[in-house]
């Protein structure tokens, strides 16, 4: 098939947005269908169309998605919405937007390490606690009916 | 109680034991958000370590008003910012009418028109804010978003004619259900407000505290 003259295709957008928690990995198909789901839910099928979004890639905390150039504002709005895929929790930070990946690209930071893990005990439960950031701290609870989370920072461990 | 001005502030945000994250955490995710200050209900001490600045926050579920002025009489003082959950027009007049309330919140989950023209009128007098909570837009969907929305658009229709202040609260119980100026401002385009509009009711909380206090008079 012969590809479409440049001056007939449509302008296109490139949407990065943070994915928070970091560490969370999601499968780019997943993390479409999610995404999809909330654009629908929000604008109905019709504008959904129209800003043909496609996930072009979802790793190391960052997501880029594609759209047409003007639906931009509705992409970010259905990403706002999102808040879990498949059964994780969690939530999309639009950076920033561009006509091209590479300038994305330069606005994308390294991922914090997790710099040290710990056991931490409270009132008979043990969480498991992960350091990043310097300052952030995350405590998981495994228990076999549930995953219970907490986020605190250094500070609030120190004095708990 | 303090008397800076804060630009961007979140209305209200719940933190542990209420939610599962902390004050700091919740200041720390913010200040990266652009926020900077937020409302933490259920405080007992002031959090002077924070990356930004931490205002309490008290709400107030109480249905007869009697019952909400004397609850924001024992509680003066122990609170930056009060709170009164709305209810039917009777109530929503009367709360917007007391002066020792800041902000009345959750006029989506009560009955249509229960914000009515009049509650309007005195709460642009009375310089008491509407509170516009995002997490409804966030969390719900099918025909709950949509009430949510005709709501939001019937209290800018208000909010144009009347200019009462507004502000804008994620009502968050965990740092993931934050969302930045940028995030904010497409979702509030929906119903009409706009950039400016989004900007100034972020600033709208220092600017409650900040107001002009009524003339008490003290008995001898």
């Amino acid at each position: 098939m012969k590809p479409r003259p440049p001056t007939l295709r449509n302008n296109r957008r490139y949407v990065l947005a943070s994915i928070h928690p970091f560490y969370c990995d999601i499968d780019p198909k997943q993390m479409y269908y999610a995404l999809l789901d909330a654009l629908t839910s929000l604008w109905g099928d019709s504008v959904s169309s129209e800003i043909e979004m496609a996930v072009i890639t979802c790793n190391n905390g960052y997501l880029v998605v594609r759209c047409i150039r003007g639906t931009e504002k509705m992409l970010e709005a259905g990403m706002v919405t999102l808040t879990g895929v498949n059964g994780n929790h969690l939530s999309l930070r639009p950076v920033a937007t561009s006509g091209t990946l590479h300038a994305l690209r330069k606005r994308i930071r390294s991922l914090p390490v997790i710099s040290e893990t710990d056991i931490y005990v409270s009132s008979g439960q043990k969480y498991a606690a992960y350091y990043y950031s310097r300052e952030k701290v995350d405590l998981f609870q495994n228990d076999i009916r549930k995953q219970e989370k907490l986020n605190f920072t250094n500070r609030d461990m120190e004095i708990l | 109680m303090s008397q800076n001005e804060f630009n961007c502030t979140d209305a209200c945000v719940h933190p542990f034991p209420a939610g599962d994250t902390s004050v700091r955490r919740f200041a720390l995710e913010a200040k990266e958000l652009g926020f900077d200050s937020i409302v933490c209900t259920g405080l007992s001490d002031p959090v002077p370590d924070a990356a930004i600045h931490v205002y309490s926050g008290m709400i107030i579920h109480e249905n007869p008003i009697n019952a909400v002025i004397r609850k924001v009489k024992k509680y003066s003082g122990k609170a930056d910012v009060v709170i009164v959950d709305a209810g039917d027009a009777a109530f929503n007049r009367a709360a917007v009418s007391y002066n020792g309330i800041h902000i009345l919140r959750g006029v989506h989950r009560v009955r249509k028109n229960s914000f009515d023209h009049v509650a309007a009128r005195t709460a642009a007098e009375k310089t008491v804010a509407v509170d516009l909570d995002i997490r409804p837009l966030i969390y719900k969907r099918g025909s709950a978003r949509q009430k949510v929305f005709q709501c939001y658009s019937d209290l800018m229709r208000l909010h144009n004619r009347y200019e009462f202040p507004l502000t804008i609260s994620s009502n968050a119980s965990s740092y993931l259900d934050l969302r930045s100026e940028r995030g904010i401002m497409s979702l509030c385009s929906i119903f009409g407000l706009d950039e400016d509009g989004v900007g100034y009711a972020m600033g709208n909380v220092s600017r409650l505290l900040n107001r002009a206090k009524v003339v008490e008079v003290i008995e001898e």
